[in-house]
């Protein structure tokens, strides 16, 4: 829910579209037809096979953390979040750039490229929802609030614009109307709602206290919960 | 059909009964206060007890004629006086890191080693001075520990409200006890003295000790008159109370020039007073026998605050010193001290004391009866301090002289522990039988055991010791002795232990009783909202919006179950805000109206997270941050040019922007008449504010303006004036029945607006920008509020209302709480805004304004503006017989959510009643959010015998 306010972010920076908004719903109708073919033509399969893929190297990622680096979510959270979110990127990056939309008309590095700038908006906006929703500020808890948002963003963000692009129309029919069309969409939406949710009960348990040992170190362990719930939500889906 | 508003008036009274019923019930059960026994201990008493009653005639045989005297001079009470006059010098909320030195401590710290000249006495060789840790048990309040010192109890917590107006103490204390004995007091300084004990002084200073803004009267007093004072010989006891270093602690914090000041003013006239002592102290001298005693009445925390149970605000110390030299010394079984090394590799030791046992102590150096119920046992190393005197001539004679100096003094001891333990034991058995909650038959047959043995082996033998002391003068066989005193001290402690765990006994009976009729009430508000004849004005429960909001009521309500949480209130509050936003934005973005409104929402709440941040880091800063007041403004880098600038701008552009605000209400709107005429008049109030604040401020150079218009204080009082004028004139408005048909949006523009000047003054700076953080939020409630509904049915037919809206804005005024640099406890309250506009104490007035200080934003406003919610759409006649039923239900709702939040509370302290930081953490919730509740409720028939 959090990283809703993209849609705010893109409609913002996309406002004349706001415009032609009449003229591109009727288009958006058309289109819909079209891509609802091609999305069926991705089996269950295929998703599947994404999820395992991604999984996988999440895995590999806190495999990669825990024994090259020999550090984790407690006692570095910072690097943690920076090695996962760096390995987890290209993989995402490479496999939803080969679903993307009109591939006649837009490259696959074009792809890559729009992921990238998704990527960046994506941790920003990740970011700001952290805040609003009482995420630490402050100098020392920076990086971490940085890292953490950019894994958030492979997660949401990057599938989508790798996908969409920057069209707004199926942004919005995917997200806001929860109406995704074919098992591509599924598969972008699925796990993007799985990480916010999960890492909105991440952040939830935050300040609990029942006198545990391991509850006296909260702040630290707050983007902890945020990731774990995040990961937790992701694998579920 | 439609319900009579007067129906609807009297829902909310009985509302407003049912709670106060409840929680008056809960507190009778859980607030348990101590039964006061009337009951007083004299001289006479004494023949009861087992113990050597009259002075002991072997004994005074041993004496040289000189003490034979002096022991006729002192007609024995209970004990034989071993101290003539007493000096206590109280200084208020002294910390034990301000008098112990700092090798004490894991880092030096600049307001410590400030009192020199105690540190030099108590380290020197063979000093007759000794520093004390001294733990005093919560509540931590002046009033309360003053009760506690001279009665030797334990105050109960339900005293912290008489703190504001000091009740005589009618419970025997040793004040009284000394006025029975014939012993003259002198008092000067803190006037709470003087109003608990009215008649008891011979002469008294008495200088008043609210106005914690002013930190010199009573020091400059006291000192005035203290000097004299010692020359005189016109009495026994002197007392002087300080208050500065808890004035500058309240003010600027621990850790602030002011405080370091008054330390060392305080160094220098210790220095005098010890050097006129010192000077008097020869044989024949005004104070040849004289004890001077340094307490503190509680500790403070670095941010100046006392009130609860935590190490720093419990741990206070005492100097004490006789005049004597050669005090006797204590064995080392009986020995607290702990000892470090300073600088110089020398050792320094520190004993520690309890509170409790002050009163105890001081009776039996004095040699007057014990008060009555004190439970307090004679301190061995204080006692030691003033018993030299009965063995001057003994103590020349080398290590012998020394054993039996121990011997002797140790005899004494046990005879004074004898009395002690008798008069404890009366108490208690007295206590349990007159207290309607008395003690458990358990405890008391184990104390009976406890001190049963302990009288046996008293009459066995060792009282026999001590009346055949002829003959065997050379015998150092003290074992007996010593056993002795452990069986005693074993009985005092149990005892302690005992009256600590049940006189915060709970009632359990009552606590449920409370607890259900708070839930039966729950449950009738709950039908009242969503099963009334009419329920189209609300969403039905099942509705999504509906589920939205019990789901956020139930996470708040099980969130108080910890400690933490309670702690973390206003970030978990700003957390479930927040996560409707986001809500919000996104029903918005799917609907694509308002997503301004969602985003501005979201920032507001990003706003007030931090300011909650600041509030909540004010418990554990410094007072570095907060020493030019507004504090959580200063934030990183409070020395950047721009940045101080900005702090001095941004409430007087916010209070601009208000009052523009204001216009843009009286322009857009028709409002006429009355209403028009009340909310000019605010703005009139806001623009007298940012004057106000204008010239408080350096940069303006509009220092000039406060002394043409007479004083600081003018303009705050203008303010309440017209405030009060405004509410007086919408009241009559109301009763004569004009405006029914005005709008409410301009009623209550009116009305909040009238309220709002008061509190934005009393707020500080930060209020003019919270004020405009609250309106902005507010706003977007508002127009967010039928944001999931799709737009075909919201036009035309009368919308139903979402509950959501009414949980946000409650959510809101409690964000606004906290983000009012608030927080449940009883150093969260801002004595200082009391005496804004004011500068003499007058309870009634002060305590008013702090209540509207406190609670401005979260209630008062809060309830008072909800009218503002209602979606304005729609303005036909029909509509608005609907609306005001609309409106009763909004108000309902609204109770029903704070109602439950207040009862989860009270469910999580009855469950909570044995934990640790009950006193700490949970009573201060608790009352706090029952003030609360009920203010609510009083509001919310008021606000509706006003909009309905």
């Amino acid at each position: 829910m959090r990283k809703l306010s993209i849609f705010y972010y893109v409609f913002f920076f996309r406002g004349n579209e706001r415009e032609e908004k009449g003229k591109v719903m009727k288009e958006v109708k058309k289109k819909e037809k079209l891509e609802t073919s091609i999305g069926d033509s991705r089996s269950a399969l295929g998703a599947l096979t994404v999820y395992l893929i991604t999984g996988l190297f999440l895995v590999v990622g806190f495999w990669v953390v825990g024994n090259k680096y020999s550090v984790d979510l407690i006692s570095d959270p910072s690097l943690t979040l920076r090695l996962l979110w760096s390995i987890e990127f290209p993989i995402v990056v490479i496999i939803y750039s080969l679903f993307r939309r009109n591939p006649e008309e837009c490259s696959y590095f074009r792809a890559v490229g729009r992921s990238i700038i998704g990527l960046i908006s994506g941790a920003l906006i990740n970011a700001l929802g952290a805040v609003s929703l009482s995420a630490p500020i402050g100098m020392q808890s920076l990086p971490k609030t940085i890292h953490w948002s950019f894994l958030m963003s492979v997660f949401t963000f990057v599938p989508a614009t790798a996908v969409f692009g920057a069209s707004w129309t199926d942004w919005h029919r995917v997200f806001a109307s929860l109406k995704p069309t074919g098992n591509i969409e599924y598969m972008i939406v699925i796990p993007a709602y799985g990480a916010i949710i999960g890492g909105w009960f991440g952040a939830w348990p935050m300040p609990l206290d029942w006198e545990r040992p391991w509850q006296t170190m909260s702040d630290d362990v707050a983007d902890g919960y945020w990731l774990t719930g995040s990961e937790l939500g992701h694998s579920l889906t | 059909m439609e319900t009579p508003p007067k129906n609807n008036k009297w829902i909310a009274i009985g509302f407003l009964l049912i709670h106060s019923i409840a929680i008056l019930i809960f507190t009778r059960g859980f607030l348990l206060t101590r039964t006061e026994l009337p009951f007083h201990s004299t001289c006479s008493d004494v023949s009861l007890s087992p113990c050597l009653a009259s002075s002991r005639p072997n004994h005074d045989s041993n004496f040289n004629s000189s003490s034979v005297l002096s022991n006729q001079n002192h007609p024995k009470c209970w004990t034989k006086a071993v101290v003539d006059r007493v000096i206590i010098i109280v200084l208020d909320a002294l910390r034990i890191d301000f008098v112990a030195p700092s090798a004490f401590f894991p880092e030096a710290k600049p307001w410590m080693d400030k009192l020199t000249i105690l540190q030099k006495l108590a380290f020197a060789n063979d000093s007759s001075a000794k520093i004390f840790k001294a733990f005093a048990d919560p509540p931590t309040t002046s009033l309360q520990r003053l009760k506690g010192l001279t009665t030797g109890g334990l105050p109960t917590f339900i005293d912290v409200g008489n703190s504001f107006g000091a009740p005589a103490i009618v419970e025997d204390n040793f004040i009284n006890q000394l006025v029975l004995n014939g012993k003259r007091l002198v008092m000067m300084g803190d006037d709470t003295w003087t109003q608990l004990f009215p008649n008891q002084f011979q002469k008294s200073y008495p200088f008043p000790s609210f106005n914690v803004k002013d930190l010199d009267t009573v020091d400059n007093g006291c000192i005035e008159h203290l000097f004299p004072t010692l020359y005189k010989d016109d009495w026994d006891v002197l007392i002087a109370h300080f208050l500065g270093v808890d004035h500058a602690g309240h003010i600027y914090g621990v850790d602030s020039s002011p405080m370091i000041k008054k330390l060392e003013q305080y160094n220098s006239v210790l220095e005098k007073v010890i050097g006129i002592l010192e000077s008097q102290a020869g044989p024949g001298g005004l104070h040849e026998s004289t004890m001077l005693i340094v307490m503190g009445d509680h500790g403070q925390t670095l941010n100046g605050d006392h009130g609860g149970g935590t190490p720093e605000e419990v741990e206070t110390s005492m100097f004490a010193m006789s005049t004597k030299k050669h005090t006797a010394s204590v064995p080392p079984e009986f020995d607290t001290s702990s000892c470090k090394q300073d600088m110089d590799g020398k050792q320094i030791c520190i004993s520690s004391i309890e509170q409790l046992d002050f009163a105890a102590t001081l009776s039996a150096l004095l040699g007057i009866s014990f008060p009555f119920g004190s439970i307090g046992h004679v301190n061995p190393e204080l006692y030691a301090l003033g018993s030299s005197s009965l063995n001057l001539d003994n103590s020349d004679l080398g290590n012998f002289g020394t054993q039996s100096a121990v011997k002797e003094w140790m005899e004494n001891y046990v005879n004074v522990l004898c009395v002690n333990a008798w008069q404890v034991k009366r108490y208690i058995d007295v206590y349990s039988n007159s207290s309607v909650v008395g003690f458990s038959s358990d405890d008391m047959s184990r104390i009976s055991d406890l001190y049963s043995a302990a009288e046996q082996s008293w009459s066995n033998s060792v009282k026999r010791i001590l009346m055949d002391r002829i003959g065997d003068e050379d015998s150092t066989n003290i074992s007996p002795l010593k056993e002795q005193i452990v069986a005693y001290l074993s009985f005092f402690s149990s005892v302690v232990e005992l009256a600590r765990s049940k006189w915060t006994e709970f009632n359990l009976n009552l606590m449920i009783t409370g607890f259900g009729i708070l839930v039966i009430s729950l449950i009738l508000q709950f039908l009242a909202v969503f099963c009334g004849d009419k329920s189209y004005a609300v969403e039905s429960w099942l509705s999504t919006g509906a589920a939205f909001t019990l789901f956020i009521v139930t996470i708040r309500a099980s969130s108080f179950l910890s400690n933490s949480y309670i702690l973390e209130e206003g970030k978990v509050a700003n957390f479930l805000l927040a996560t409707t936003g986001l809500i919000k934005l996104r029903y918005s973005v799917m609907r694509k109206t308002m997503q301004k409104e969602a985003v501005i929402f979201l920032a507001m709440v990003s706003v007030l997270r931090v300011s909650i941040d600041i509030g909540l880091t004010k418990q554990a800063a410094t007072s570095q941050f907060m020493s030019s007041s507004p504090s959580w403004m200063l934030g990183i880098a409070p020395d950047l040019p721009a940045l101080t600038y900005a702090i001095e701008i941004a409430p007087i552009v916010s209070m601009v922007i208000l009052i523009y605000v204001l216009y843009i209400a009286i322009a857009e709107t028709s409002s006429e008449g009355l209403w028009k005429y009340v909310t000019v008049s605010s703005m009139i109030s806001y623009f007298l504010i940012a004057l106000l604040w204008a010239s408080e401020s350096k940069i303006f150079g509009l220092d000039v303006l406060l002394q043409v218009i007479g004083g600081r204080n003018r303009i705050p009082q203008t303010v309440y004036v017209i405030g009060l004028v405004q509410l007086f004139l919408l009241a009559s408005a109301r009763i004569f029945g004009a405006g029914k048909d005005m709008s409410w949006a301009i009623r209550t523009v009116a009305l909040v607006s009238a309220c709002s000047s008061s509190v934005i003054l009393l707020s500080g700076k930060q209020g003019s920008m919270l004020a405009l953080a609250y309106l902005l939020a507010g706003y977007c409630i508002m127009r967010l509020e039928g944001v999931e509904r799709t737009q075909s049915d919201g036009q035309h037919k009368f919308s139903k209302l979402n509950p959501l809206c009414v949980m946000q804005w409650s959510l809101l005024s409690i964000c606004m709480f906290f983000a009012s640099g608030h927080w449940c406890a009883f150093d969260g309250l801002r004595y200082g805004t009391a005496f804004v506009g004011f500068d003499e104490f007058v309870l009634i007035r002060q305590a008013i304004l702090l209540t509207v200080e406190t609670f401005g934003f979260s209630v008062l406003l809060s309830v008072f503006g909800l009218p503002l919610l209602i979606p304005n759409h729609s303005q036909t006649p029909q509509a608005h017989g609907k609306k005001r039923y609309q409106l009763f239900q909004m108000y309902m709702l609204y109770g029903v959510i704070s109602a439950t939040t207040v009862t989860a509370t009270i469910l999580c302290v009855t469950i909570q009643r044995r934990h640790l930081m009950v006193w700490g953490l949970f009573a201060p919730k608790f009352v706090f959010d029952v003030v609360g509740l009920i203010l609510s409720d009083l509001l919310i028939c008021l606000a509706s015998a006003y909009y309905l």
